[in-house]
């Protein structure tokens, strides 16, 4: 589609135009989500997807609450934005590759897998993640050369990173109430 | 799930085998360094020799390599050959024309008993496979802690007949679960988990994504199932009745289920009886009729899981053909993969996929 090429990089530098400008704004709200999943004894990451200057999902960790490892925050918003589209009639592949997600922690690999899946073209995120990072701290999905694993997106990282090492490290100094027990050791 | 006849199955057992899918480390052919080696034409030097030469030229992080080999070739006048140093040791000499002398410059190393060194290749890393040992061994001397069940794994016989026959009805039943989503319109891609102790279907899936969500694969939606199996859950698949699962209830047995959890904590087999009710996918195995994709294969990484034995491999699969991903060191947890179970059978099933395109 050569005819369409022009037209379409205008519209994507303005896609990222705008959601370079209002990261500060999203971010916060990404933050919000993060201290609500430290509040219900999930690991706090929170994140938003943002379509057309508008939330469409929101998510937080709920991997306890539901006994699946998988439930991320992403997988949880990815889930809003399916159904966001289904409620408005909306084709999800044309809302997702306009869609942004705000996150405020590098994507792991099974979450940078799911968003290339569904085409989602940006993703802003706070700190790295160095344990499970998908967008290039363990491996690179993001960018990877993947034919059946929908598209590569773009990744735009640092902002409020170390507040967002600080919110994991409180999590981490507290106990996972659903880790299987250390044994004790008797005095 | 319906029972298969036993004999058909029994034959079938035989038409295919189980891979081991390694990581990188135990596939790939040995790396060779460059070192000189000397003969030892005064044998009553041998330890001394060895006592100098190891003090001046250690040889770090290659602990595996003995410092001295019989000599190949039985006709030689000097039965020994010792490692004298690595090329790296000395940058600065080289060639094929390098004299001990060279080598023992300003060491403090009795050259008596040494003649005129040669050039070597030695492994350098311990094998970890006995392939690697075997190609090691073909350069130089080297030792080697060998994982018997890797090496029997190699050979395809790790598994007796009957464990290959249960692997057959469990990869049996994720093809039916197969068949059933492509009946409604899905890829033809099942999934069974199985408690391994026990033997027992704890869920069975298929594909889910065309009709309503593109990120319910089949390992996706069995995860899942095991999550409703233990109390929770994220999805519910009543449309799909091919998807099943066991609750928690059902797989514990009545006497464990009624023992009182309360009572001493002091008491050490109190303790463990907590930490034995399952935690995720935990201690359990994981058949499926196609590689695993890189979300699914995290997932599994996610969920802990303990084997996860798969038919056909995939383009973009993440446990063997793009990605290791069960054995990439940076990640916490890691598990044994096998492919190849039902392999024809799992072909067949991805033609059915291609028409549906």
């Amino acid at each position: 589609m050569p005819a369409d090429s022009g037209e379409d990089n205008l519209a994507e530098r303005d896609f990222l135009r705008h959601a370079d400008h209002d990261i500060h704004r999203w971010m916060a709200q990404a933050f919000e989500m993060a201290k609500d999943a430290l509040e219900n004894g999930e690991v706090p990451v929170g994140c938003l997807m943002v379509y057309n200057n508008e939330i469409i999902g929101k998510g937080r960790n709920e991997v306890n609450a539901t006994k699946n490892a998988t439930r991320h925050a992403e997988m949880v918003a990815l889930d809003q934005v399916l159904e966001w589209c289904r409620v408005k009639q909306m084709g999800s592949q044309n809302v997702c590759k306009r869609t942004a997600l705000y996150v405020t922690v590098e994507p792991c690999i099974m979450c940078a897998a799911a968003l290339r899946l569904l085409n989602i073209p940006l993703v802003v995120y706070g700190c790295k993640n160095d344990r499970f990072g998908g967008c290039g701290s363990v491996l690179d999905i993001s960018s990877d050369e993947l034919p059946h694993t929908g598209t590569p997106f773009k990744c735009i990282s640092g902002h409020r990173a170390e507040e967002a090492v600080e919110i994991l490290k409180t999590f981490y100094r507290q106990d996972n109430p659903n880790a299987p027990k250390p044994k004790m050791r008797k005095e | 799930m319906e029972p298969v006849p036993k004999r058909r199955r029994e034959s079938d057992a035989d038409s295919w085998e189980a891979f081991p899918v390694l990581s990188d480390d135990q596939c790939d052919d040995i790396k060779l360094l460059e070192a000189y080696a000397a003969p030892i034409i005064d044998k009553r030097e041998t330890s001394r020799l060895v006592k100098e030469l190891a003090e001046s030229f250690p040889l770090p992080g290659l602990q595996h390599i003995k410092r001295v080999r019989a000599c190949k070739d039985k006709n030689s006048p000097h039965p020994l050959e010792v490692i004298v140093c690595l090329s790296s040791d000395l940058p600065e000499v080289g060639g094929e024309s390098v004299t001990l002398s060279d080598l023992l410059h300003s060491r403090p190393v009795d050259s008596n008993g040494l003649g005129e060194p040669f050039v070597v290749k030695i492994p350098a890393r311990p094998p970890l496979t006995r392939p690697q040992f075997e190609q090691a061994s073909t350069h130089w001397p080297t030792s080697f802690h060998e994982d018997k069940q890797v090496t029997s794994a190699l050979k395809g016989q790790l598994f007796t007949a009957s464990q290959k026959a249960k692997m057959q009805q469990h990869m049996l039943c994720a093809v039916q679960a197969a068949k059933a989503g492509h009946e409604r319109g899905m890829d033809a891609v099942g999934a069974v988990i199985v408690d391994p102790a026990s033997d027992r279907v704890l869920a069975v899936s298929h594909d889910c994504k065309r009709r309503t969500h593109p990120l319910h694969h089949a390992v996706m939606v069995c995860i899942d199932l095991i999550a409703h199996g233990q109390g929770g859950g994220a999805y519910d698949y009543g449309e799909y009745p091919a998807c099943q699962f066991i609750s928690l209830d059902a797989q514990q047995p009545k006497d464990r289920a009624e023992s009182p959890t309360y009572g001493n904590a002091n008491q050490p087999g109190q303790a463990e009886e907590k930490s034995s009710q399952p935690y995720i996918c935990t201690g359990y195995d994981l058949y499926v009729t196609r590689e695993p994709c890189v979300m699914c294969a995290m997932a599994l990484v996610h969920s802990r899981i303990s084997r996860v034995f798969y038919g056909a491999t995939a383009v973009d699969g993440a446990l063997g053909t793009k990605y290791k991903i069960h054995t990439h060191t940076d990640l916490n947890h890691h598990f044994e993969v096998f492919r190849g179970i039902m392999l024809h059978e799992c072909q067949n099933l991805q033609t059915l996929d291609k028409c549906l395109l």
